[in-house]
């Protein structure tokens, strides 16, 4: 009788034990550990080398709109985008921000104001921010572990040297970022945009996420699918040049 | 003697085969083919395409911007487009070559800019409409313009969200259109002069972007129409509403052409009632609403019904679906986005607006996709329905008329 009530304890201690165990491992892993796998998985050495990226996909809305993205190392962005049948871009240059949008009543190009020139800027980076955080003067902090439908993830906390706060997830198994949350002002509120990353291929040596389903305030918002991811195109610099 | 015999016989045959070759070759003379069905009578088409996607013929890259289809003829194709904020009337021949081009008149610039109309072909003489809502006769030949009117500034018209979008119906001697104003709701107007013959108030309300059907009984000829909140039947010999049926909801876009078959008329209004069958009275002066199916909710792609069959793409559902014309039910869906619906010698051709064409096997109500490739060529979205004609798929992309040899030639 007693043995059997011991191997009951030590069955159900095993259990917790497994049960546990991915949080014990989450919790053992320090942050430049997690970021370290999460950027040898993803490619982040042969990024390095890579001077330019064209992602050219579509953006489901109501609608499908056509999507193409362009990035030019260091810093410099482009988004060109369709609403209503009607290209629109959205570029920082490498110093300041610009757009169009011919569905509006002015579709001439315009200097972005300052607070939208910020998320501009981030998304500029040709790394992403969390790449090289510390030289980049933001502040990375590991806040735990989260579960996002079956996988479990790192929680990330990144603190942007322009105050702007962003979460990455980073998942526990394949440490790549499988989530990504930041927080976009909107009639003076702070309205969280989630952004879930799937699909994941390899061009190049470097992990790519071909689509991302996106939230805003927690309610679907977008679907962004790539259809081709091209790294190190030409790019000429006048792309991203204001036009007079 | 003999000899003169024999050549007669000679001559006779070649008249007969050249008669022949004439009376089997296929014209599309308006929106999505006859009766507006996208039903288009074709024999020997692929039945698989190539792995790498179908030969293309040839392009024209040179039509302007626009989301209407081509009307062919044995001779030509007609197609419009925007250039500059002014819409154009292309001829080309049929190996693509431009013929001629006239200008029409401004074209609609704002959300959705371009032409979004498929030219009436009738006899030499074509019609056309503009989004801003001008309607003009031309010379099949020569694109000399018989005559023009504007919906806005000489009916009253009143234009709406996304610009006028009727490909105008031509029957005998009257071309309707809907300038959707309350005094001049839709009208008919002579095809030769373009004088007014008559006028339907209706229900005084906005045009709703669609393309008419006409039913023709033994008792009257009906036309079939969308203004805002209601389809409306008219009588065309003098412009007398017959019935409406109205819509739920606030939705202002009820693009696809009506269905008539059988003493049935079939709609798909995705910003309304979703899919509906009625019965039309004997005499059309009335109907009685069989069913109606809120999910099957396509908003401008067409639908084919194919015996006990209905196929469609949704809106809210981004799927193809498969309804039992006899009950509504769902019977099938199909994931490949959403986008327009045509048919030809057996098949569905299904064209999404993520830009692929795809082959499709209705085998009763499954539909199963045989083969698809994207769309690469042209410019903005993938809006056009595409037209078959004499073994060759039509398609339009903004700029570019792409025609693809879909003959079965093994």
């Amino acid at each position: 009788m007693l043995k059997i009530i011991q191997m009951n304890k030590i069955l159900i201690v095993s259990v917790i034990l497994i049960l546990s165990l991915p949080s014990a491992k989450a919790q053992g892993m320090k942050l430049d550990e997690i970021l370290g796998k999460y950027y040898k998985n993803a490619g982040f050495d042969k990024l390095q080398d890579a001077k330019t990226i064209i992602m050219t996909g579509t953006m489901t809305q109501q609608t499908i709109m056509p999507l193409k993205i362009i990035k030019k190392r260091p810093d410099k962005y482009m988004q060109e985008f369709d609403v209503q049948d009607q290209t629109g871009y959205q570029v920082y240059d490498g110093q300041m921000a610009w757009m169009t949008a011919p569905w509006t009543p002015d579709p001439r190009p315009q200097v972005m104001p300052e607070d939208r020139t910020v998320d501009l800027r981030s998304r500029a980076d040709f790394d992403g921010p969390i790449y090289n955080w510390k030289a980049k003067g933001h502040k990375a902090e590991l806040e735990g572990v989260d579960t996002l439908g079956n996988a479990k993830a790192y929680k990330i906390k990144l603190t942007r040297a322009d105050a702007a706060i962003e979460y990455y997830f980073i998942d526990s198994e394949s440490f790549l970022l499988i989530k990504k949350s930041s927080f976009r002002k909107m009639q003076g509120q702070d309205v969280e945009i989630e952004n879930f990353f799937k699909d994941f291929r390899t061009i190049n040596g470097i992990m790519f996420s071909f689509e991302s389903e996106n939230l805003m305030g927690g309610n679907p918002y977008s679907l962004i699918q790539y259809d081709t991811i091209e790294v190190d195109a030409e790019v000429s610099d006048k792309l991203f040049a204001m036009p007079e | 003697m003999k000899v003169m015999g024999i050549k007669k016989v000679f001559y006779l045959s070649i008249i007969g085969l050249l008669i022949h070759s004439f009376s089997t070759a296929q014209e599309v003379l308006q929106w999505r083919g006859d009766q507006r069905s996208g039903v288009y009578h074709e024999k020997n088409l692929l039945k698989v395409w190539p792995e790498t996607g179908l030969d293309l013929l040839w392009e024209f890259p040179e039509l302007g911007a626009g989301y209407g289809s081509p009307a062919i003829t044995t001779k030509n194709i007609f197609i419009n487009g925007e250039m500059d904020a002014e819409s154009y009337l292309l001829s080309l021949d049929l190996t693509g070559k431009l013929i001629w081009k006239s200008k029409i008149g401004p074209e609609w610039v704002a959300s959705y800019p371009g032409s979004r109309t498929t030219p009436t072909v009738v006899g030499e003489l074509v019609y056309v409409t503009t989004g801003m809502g001008k309607v003009a006769c031309f010379e099949a030949q020569t694109g000399k313009v018989k005559w023009s009117l504007d919906m806005v500034g000489d009916l009253h018209g009143r234009n709406t969200r996304f610009g006028f979008s009727e490909s105008v119906l031509v029957d005998g001697n009257s071309v309707f259109c809907c300038p959707g104003s309350p005094d001049t709701n839709v009208v008919a107007l002579d095809r030769i002069t373009g004088k007014i013959k008559w006028i339907c108030k209706a229900l005084g309300q906005l045009p709703a972007y669609c393309s008419p059907l006409l039913i023709k009984l033994p008792a009257r000829i009906i036309l079939l129409t969308f203004t805002r909140n209601a389809l409306l039947a008219i009588d065309t010999k003098d412009g007398k509403l017959l019935w409406t049926h109205e819509q739920q909801g606030d939705g202002d876009v009820h693009v696809n052409t009506p269905l008539f078959d059988n003493g049935f008329i079939y709609y798909i209004a995705g910003n309304g009632n979703g899919t509906v069958k009625l019965q039309l009275s004997e005499d059309g002066a009335g109907i009685t609403e069989i069913w109606k199916n809120q999910d099957c909710d396509g908003l401008m792609g067409g639908f084919i019904k194919m015996d006990d069959f209905i196929y469609a793409s949704g809106y809210v559902n981004r799927v193809w679906y498969s309804l039992d014309a006899n009950t509504g039910s769902i019977v099938d869906t199909l994931a490949f986005n959403t986008g327009s619906t045509i048919f030809a010698d057996g098949l569905l051709y299904l064209y999404n607006e993520k830009g692929q064409l795809g082959l499709c096997k209705p085998n009763g109500p499954k539909l199963e996709i045989i083969n698809s490739f994207k769309i690469i060529k042209g410019t903005k979205a993938h809006f056009a329905h595409p037209v078959i004609c004499n073994g060759i798929l039509y398609l339009r992309r903004g700029n570019s008329l792409l025609a693809y040899d879909i003959k079965n030639k093994s």
